[in-house]
C-alpha cells in the first residue's frame, strides 16, 4: 500500500483542461520530482495536493485517508513556495514558529523545536533577523525551516530555487536532499530544470499538456526516453525523424531516432563525418559534426586539448547498435 | 561626462527662474504669516496666540476644525477599507472601472460638490423628503457641523481608496496560503499577518485624509456662505470680506493650521518608510 | 484561489456597487436637476427640459469666466513647464543630491492650505513692487505652486525609467551638445510623463476656487468663482453649469487616458 495515493485526478479551468487522468503511486520518505515545461499541469497538480486549488474529480490519499474534502489547515502537509512567502513583519524565529503556535505548542517546546529546525538549516544566528534583511537563499532555507518544524507527513516543494542565482541553487538542492534523507520525509519537488530532476530524485514523473509522458527512476527516464518529447526535454539527445535517420544509418527506418551525444564515438571505422565547429562546456567538449547529410551533436571528455578536432576536420564516426533508440 | 564649471555655471542658472517663483508665491507669503503671527497691538510676541487658545469663539473653530476633520477621516476610512478589500476581490473590469470613477469623482470636491449635497440633501433637497418618508430621520440639517462630516466624508472616500488600493493589492496571496498550510484560520491570518502589515499604511491613509478635511475651504464656504466657525473660514474671514480685518490674528490662526499639517507630514512620511508595500 | 476566496464573490460585487453608488449620487442629484423642470419638494422633478443648458451656454458671463479659467489654467501650465523642466533636467543630469531637498520642498504646497498662503500673498501683492493682486498674473503664479508637485513627481519617475544618464552619454558620443541631447533625446521621452502630470494638473487647477475668489473674486471672474456668485440664481441654472463643468474636466481626464494607452 503506497504512502501516497493519486487516482483518477483531474482539473479544468473552464473549457481549458489542466490535467486528467492522473494516477501516481509514491512510497514513504520518496523524493518524487514532477518534471516538465512551463504550463504542463504540474505547479497546479501540487496546489491540489496541498488544497489551495480545488480538484474536479479523484482522490488524494494520503495513509489512506481522503484529502480531497479537507481544508488545507487540516491536512498536515508541508509546502516552500518558489516566493518564499516569508511573513514581512515576522523576524526569523517567529515565522518558523507560527506553525507550531497554529497549533497550541507550548512555549518551551516551541523555542526549542525552531531553535531545532534552523540549526538543520544552519540559520541559528539569523533568528531575529527580518525577511527584508535576508538574501533569497536565507530566505529559502527560512522557509524549509518553517515548513520542517510542524513535522509534516508530506513536503511539498514548488520550484524553490528557480529565483536563486546558479551557485546557491546547487547548495541548496543538496541541503534539501540531505535534510529529506534524514528525516525521511515523503517529498514532492517541482521543476522544469531536467538537470535538477536527475540528480535528487528518487523518481521522476515527466508530464506534458496535462498528462503523465513517463515515470521511472533518473538512469530509466534519461537512457530510455518513452517518446519524442522525453528524448527531447531530457538530456541532449539528436534527435532526428525516419528519413534523416535512414540517410545516415544507410538502412530503413520507421519511426524517429533519438541518439545520445555521448554515445557516438570519434575515432575507428565507421560513418564519416566532417566537424562543423565545436563548443568547450568544461569537462565535456561538444562537437557539431555533418554525416551523410545530417548534423549531430557529438559530446566527448575534455581530456586534454591535443585531443581537440578542428574544423574542417575530417573524422570517423561509430554509433552502437543500443545507442539507437526509437521513439514515437 | 563633461563637467566642466562653465556647463555647471549654466545649470545653476537655469534653477534661478524657478526659485525666484518658488519664493515669490509660496515661501514668502509663508514667511511673512509665520513673522507677522508675532505681531501683536503690543509689539512682538506670543499675544495673538494667547488670544487664540484663550478665546471661546476661537477655541470653538480649532475644535469644529479638528472634529470635522477626525470623523469625516474616520469613516471615510473605514468606507474605504470595506471598498478596497472588495475591489480586490472582484474581476478586473469592474474594478478598474469603479477605481477610474472613484478617481474621477476626487475632481468634484469644492463648490459644485456642496451645490450637489444641497440639491440632495437640503432641507427640500431629494434625498431629505425620502429618508423622511421612510422615516429613517426626522430632521436633517446639512448646513450643521453633522451635515459638515456627511460631505466631507464623501470627498474623503476616492482619495482613501486610491491610498489604501496599493497596500491591499502589495497582500500577497502566497502569504495566506503558506498560513492556511501551517494551521491557521482565516481570522488567525489577519490577526497575525494580514493588519500587521496593513498598519503602517491604514495609519498613513488616515493621516492624510485628516490633512485633507482641515484644510479644505471651498466645500464648507460653499455651503455655508461662510458662516460656520471653523478655522479656514476664521482666517480668510479676517483678512478679506467686509467686517474686521486683522491679518496678524489671521496670521496666528494660520500657523496653528500649519502647525498641524507640518505634524500631520512628518507623521505620514515616517510610516510611510514602515510600509511594506513601499519599495524601501 | 483557495477555497477561502470563493466564498461569496456576490457580496464583493455587491460591495463594489455600493461603493459605486455612494460616489455617484451627488452627481446624478445634479443632472437630473439640470435636465428638469422644476423639482422642489418632492422626490423626484416634475418635467424633463435642456433649457438650462441653452440658457448657460448662451451666457456671455459664462462663457467668459469659462474663458478666463481656460486662460489661467494654461497659463499657469505654461509657466510650469518653463521652470519645471530646466529644474527636473539640471537636478537629475548635474545635481542628483538636490533631489532630496526637492521632495521635501514640493510638500509645501501640501502641508500649506491655500488659505494659509493667501494670507501672506494679500500683504505682499497689494502694493510695492509687484501689485498684481485681484489681476490674473497672482493667479497664474499660485497655480504653478500647486501644479509642482504633481508635475515634479511625474516627470521624475519618468526621467528615472528612460536612464536620463545613458541616453545623455550615448547622444554626447554621438556628437551632440548637451542643449541639443536634451532637445531632441530626452524631451520626446518624457511625453507619456507630461502628458499625465499636464492633465493631472490642469483637472486639479480648473476646480481650483479658493486662491480665486481670495486673490482676485470677481475682478477677474474665473468658472468656481462664477459658479459661487451665481448660488442664488435657478438651482438648475447652477446644476447645469456644474454638469458642464464636469463634463468638460471628464473630457479631458478621458483624453489623457486615452494618450497614455496610446503611448505605452
Amino acid at each position: 500500500m503506497s504512502f501516497l495515493h493519486i487516482r483518477n485526478l483531474h482539473k479544468s479551468y473552464g473549457p481549458t483542461q489542466v490535467f486528467t487522468d492522473i494516477n501516481i503511486e509514491i512510497g514513504q520518505g520518496q523524493f518524487i520530482t514532477l518534471l516538465g515545461p512551463s504550463g504542463c499541469g504540474k505547479s497546479t497538480l501540487l496546489r491540489c495536493i496541498a488544497g489551495l486549488t480545488a480538484v474536479d474529480g479523484g482522490q488524494i490519499l494520503l495513509d489512506g485517508q481522503d484529502l480531497v474534502p479537507m481544508p488545507p489547515q487540516k491536512r498536515g502537509i508541508g509546502m516552500v513556495f518558489q516566493s518564499y512567502a516569508l511573513f514581512p513583519n515576522m523576524t526569523v524565529a517567529q515565522n518558523v514558529a507560527f506553525g507550531l503556535r497554529m497549533q497550541k505548542v507550548p512555549t518551551a517546546e516551541t523555542n526549542q523545536r525552531v531553535a531545532e529546525a534552523l540549526e538543520l538549516v544552519e540559520l541559528n544566528d539569523y533568528a531575529g533577523r527580518y525577511p527584508h534583511q535576508l538574501s533569497g537563499g536565507q530566505c529559502q532555507r527560512v522557509a524549509l525551516a518553517r515548513s520542517l518544524v510542524t513535522r509534516p507527513r508530506l513536503l511539498l516543494l514548488d520550484e524553490p530555487l528557480s529565483a536563486l542565482d546558479a551557485r546557491i541553487r546547487k547548495h541548496l538542492r543538496e541541503q534539501i536532499r540531505a535534510i529529506q534523507r534524514e528525516l525521511g520525509l515523503t517529498t514532492i519537488f517541482v521543476t522544469h530544470d531536467q538537470e535538477e530532476a536527475l540528480v535528487l530524485s528518487d523518481r521522476i514523473v515527466l508530464m506534458n499538456g496535462g498528462q503523465i509522458v513517463q515515470s521511472g527512476d533518473a538512469e530509466t527516464l534519461y537512457t530510455a526516453p518513452a517518446d519524442a518529447f522525453a528524448a527531447g526535454f531530457i538530456g541532449n539527445y539528436n534527435l532526428l525523424d525516419a528519413d534523416a535517420a535512414s540517410r545516415l544509418l544507410l538502412r530503413p527506418v520507421n519511426s524517429s531516432v533519438a541518439i545520445r551525444p555521448e554515445a557516438i564515438q570519434i575515432g575507428g571505422l565507421g560513418i564519416e563525418g566532417t566537424i562543423l565547429s565545436h563548443s568547450l562546456l568544461g569537462n565535456v567538449v561538444r562537437y557539431r559534426v555533418e554525416a551523410r547529410g545530417v548534423e549531430l551533436l557529438v559530446d566527448v571528455l575534455n581530456r586534454s586539448a591535443a585531443d581537440l578536432h578542428r574544423e574542417g576536420q575530417s573524422v570517423s564516426l561509430a554509433i552502437g547498435a543500443d545507442a539507437i533508440r526509437e521513439v514515437a | 561626462m563633461k563637467s566642466s564649471i562653465s556647463s555647471k555655471g549654466w545649470a545653476l542658472l537655469c534653477l534661478v527662474p524657478f526659485a525666484l517663483f518658488f519664493v515669490a508665491f509660496q515661501i514668502a507669503p509663508l514667511a511673512w504669516v509665520a513673522s507677522n503671527s508675532l505681531n501683536t497691538p503690543q509689539g512682538w510676541g506670543l499675544g495673538n496666540f494667547q488670544q487664540a487658545f484663550s478665546s471661546p469663539f476661537y477655541r470653538q473653530a480649532m475644535r469644529h476644525s479638528l472634529e470635522v476633520a477626525f470623523w469625516s477621516s474616520l469613516f471615510g476610512i473605514v468606507i474605504a477599507i470595506i471598498g478596497s478589500y472588495s475591489l480586490r476581490q472582484v474581476s478586473s473590469r469592474l474594478r478598474d472601472f469603479v477605481m477610474a470613477f472613484s478617481n474621477m469623482t476626487s475632481n468634484f470636491s469644492g463648490v459644485p460638490l456642496a451645490f450637489a449635497f444641497i440639491i440632495l440633501l437640503g432641507f427640500n433637497g431629494a434625498l431629505t423628503i425620502l429618508l423622511k418618508q421612510m422615516g429613517v430621520i426626522e430632521d436633517f440639517n446639512l448646513y450643521s457641523k453633522t451635515g459638515l462630516i456627511v460631505l466631507y466624508t464623501y470627498f474623503q472616500i476616492p482619495l482613501g481608496v486610491l491610498l489604501l488600493y496599493p497596500a491591499f493589492d502589495a497582500l500577497r496571496e502566497d502569504w495566506r496560503e503558506s498560513a492556511e498550510l501551517l494551521g491557521a484560520s482565516n481570522w488567525q491570518f489577519w490577526r497575525h499577518i494580514g493588519l500587521p502589515v496593513l498598519t503602517p499604511a491604514l495609519l498613513g491613509t488616515f493621516v492624510i485624509l485628516l490633512a485633507n478635511a482641515l484644510g479644505a475651504y471651498a466645500t464648507v464656504y460653499a455651503l455655508t456662505t461662510g458662516n460656520f466657525n471653523i478655522l479656514p473660514i476664521r482666517i480668510a474671514a479676517m483678512v478679506s470680506g467686509d467686517i474686521f480685518l486683522d491679518p496678524n490674528m489671521a496670521s496666528a490662526l494660520a500657523m496653528v493650521l500649519v502647525g498641524l499639517m507640518t505634524l500631520i507630514t512628518i507623521v505620514h512620511q515616517w510610516l510611510l518608510r514602515r510600509s511594506y508595500h513601499v519599495a524601501r | 484561489m483557495s477555497p477561502a476566496e470563493k466564498r461569496s464573490p456576490l457580496f464583493h460585487q455587491l460591495v463594489v456597487y455600493l461603493l459605486f453608488l455612494i460616489l455617484l449620487l451627488p452627481l446624478l442629484g445634479t443632472l437630473v436637476y439640470s435636465l428638469s423642470t422644476s423639482w422642489s419638494a418632492t422626490i423626484l422633478p416634475s418635467g424633463f427640459t435642456f433649457k438650462w443648458y441653452v440658457a448657460l451656454w448662451s451666457d456671455a458671463r459664462f462663457l467668459a469666466a469659462f474663458g478666463r479659467s481656460l486662460l489661467v489654467c494654461f497659463g499657469a501650465l505654461a509657466l510650469a513647464l518653463l521652470l519645471i523642466l530646466p529644474l527636473l533636467f539640471v537636478v537629475n543630469y548635474h545635481f542628483p543630491k538636490l533631489d532630496g531637498v526637492m521632495n521635501v520642498l514640493i510638500l509645501l504646497p501640501f502641508a500649506i492650505p491655500p488659505v494659509v498662503s493667501s494670507v501672506g500673498l494679500m500683504q505682499l501683492f497689494a502694493a510695492g513692487p509687484l501689485p498684481i493682486l485681484g489681476t490674473p498674473w497672482i493667479l497664474i503664479g499660485c497655480y504653478f505652486t500647486i501644479a509642482l508637485p504633481f508635475m515634479y513627481r511625474a516627470i521624475t519617475n519618468n526621467l528615472q525609467a528612460i536612464n536620463l544618464r545613458d541616453l545623455m552619454d550615448a547622444a554626447h558620443l554621438l556628437g551632440a551638445s548637451t542643449w541639443r541631447a536634451a532637445f531632441m533625446v530626452v524631451l520626446p521621452n518624457l511625453r507619456k510623463g507630461l502628458m499625465v502630470s499636464v492633465f493631472l494638473s490642469f483637472s486639479f487647477l480648473f476646480g481650483e476656487f479658493v486662491f480665486a475668489n481670495l486673490l482676485v473674486g470677481s475682478r477677474y471672474e474665473t468658472l468656481q468663482v462664477y459658479l459661487y456668485n451665481m448660488r442664488n440664481d435657478s438651482g438648475h441654472f447652477t446644476s447645469a453649469l456644474v454638469i458642464s463643468y464636469f463634463m468638460f474636466v471628464l473630457l479631458m481626464t478621458w483624453a489623457a487616458n486615452r494618450l497614455n494607452k496610446d503611448k505605452s
